[in-house]
């Protein structure tokens, strides 16, 4: 893993150099920006709740602006990796500096989720992305293991 | 033109610290960037009363020599000069405390959703960096440890006990949530150049949103006293563009879809 990060991130100089190539990006954008209006309209459709479409809408805006360097790395290297920059927002619940709180709110939401909708219930992604975001590793093993043994101290 | 654009490119700025440094790093997020400029409004008020108080006191100690002026005088009250001295360094404080109050408040906004979260755990002697936007399990897709390069690791042109093996790579103009928490006892993730210092504290979670304006290699050191190896467990922020982070998370994220 340590190999392969520094193999990988350019030196300085490499992230300073001002490249000719600005063309095809503003070009693949045009394009772009013509898709990125649909799915926004189609995503405020589908979700009914208000608090939903706004995260819809703000995950689409980056999710449109990393579809724009995915088409320019297809062009580039035809194996689009899809990296969405998308993450659990910011929950006015929760708005202070501690997040402690907000982590273990979205790890009961989604088991609450999944005990009331079945294991494979696509509406529970949502909660599994967001608690996997904000809540350390070793928080979340720790909480699986106190649920198979029935010791979790939370309202499940 | 040439050799400006290769001068000016060539040139970094301060974003570690150096021998004898005295002032500010330089800034890369707004936050750091409204530190500086309140500074730079309090250091006027600062030398202004400075000034003044030296003139006084030098005034002073020099008219009222005991050799030169043998008698004292015995003043007791002076409304008119009680009155002003209440006055006017009230008016100044009001003046520092306008910019200062709405820095802090600005600091705390939190209008824009973050574009990523990355969680820093601290450990006796280290940090691990967890980028979990990407798991599809509970399995971590993306961590790493972040140790320092001992001294006889370094290469030439490295900075001493500020080098890390493993940086955390951050996509540049884009709003981050850094989550911070510790493992074992109280540590303090900290990057002047980003405007940052926040405690890590065994089970909490602190959250600090940034927006790294430029690209670059920022350096920090932890800040909260946790052992014997405090001054050596660094951290290392590289902003790169997002395609070149969004190319990072992949080639990372590929030996482990590879073995899954």
């Amino acid at each position: 893993m340590a190999e392969s990060v520094s193999a990988q991130t350019p030196s300085l100089s490499e992230q300073y150099h001002l490249e000719k190539e600005v063309k095809p990006v503003e070009v693949q954008a045009e394009e772009v920006e013509a898709k990125e209006d649909s799915p926004p309209e189609e995503a405020v459709e589908d979700k009914s709740e208000s608090p939903a479409s706004t995260e819809v809408t703000s995950e689409e805006a980056p999710a449109a602006a990393t579809e724009e360097e995915n088409t320019t790395e297809d062009v580039a290297e035809e194996t689009p990796d899809e990296i969405k920059l998308e993450t659990a927002p910011a929950d006015f619940r929760f708005p202070t500096t501690n997040q402690t709180r907000h982590c273990f709110t979205r790890y009961i939401e989604y088991h609450r989720c999944v005990a009331a909708k079945g294991d494979d219930a696509p509406e529970c992604d949502k909660f599994s992305k967001f608690y996997r975001s904000l809540c350390p590793g070793e928080w979340v093993d720790r909480w699986n293991e106190q649920r198979e043994n029935g010791t979790f101290p939370g309202p499940l | 033109m040439i050799v400006l654009k290769w001068l000016f490119l060539t040139i970094s700025p301060c974003d570690a610290a150096e021998p004898w440094q005295l002032g500010f790093q330089d800034a890369a997020t707004p936050i750091m960037q409204g530190i500086i400029d309140l500074h730079h409004d309090i250091f006027f008020f600062l030398i202004l009363i400075l000034v003044f108080v030296l003139w006084i006191l030098v005034r002073a100690l020099w008219h009222f020599h005991y050799k030169e002026n043998a008698i004292p005088q015995r003043i007791v009250h002076g409304t008119t000069i009680e009155i002003l001295w209440t006055i006017f360094p009230s008016l100044i404080l009001m003046f520092i405390a306008i910019p200062s109050f709405a820095l802090l408040y600005s600091m705390d906004e939190v209008v824009v959703d973050p574009a990523i979260t990355i969680k820093a755990i601290g450990h006796q002697w280290y940090w691990t960096y967890e980028y979990s936007d990407y798991n599809s399990s509970d399995e971590q897709s993306l961590t790493f440890d972040s140790y320092m390069i001992p001294e006889e690791d370094l290469e030439l042109g490295q900075l001493r006990l500020l080098e890390v093996d493993n940086r955390v790579v951050v996509p540049a103009k884009t709003h981050l949530r850094i989550i911070v928490t510790s493992a074992d006892v109280l540590h303090s993730w900290a990057v002047p150049s980003l405007g940052v210092k926040c405690d890590a504290v065994p089970g909490r979670l602190n959250q600090i949103s940034i927006l790294v304006q430029r690209e670059g290699v920022y350096y920090g050191q932890c800040s909260e006293i946790c052992g014997t190896n405090h001054a050596f467990m660094p951290i290392v922020v590289e902003a790169v563009s997002r395609k070149d982070y969004g190319s990072w998370v992949s080639n990372q994220l590929i030996p482990q879809t590879g073995e899954a």
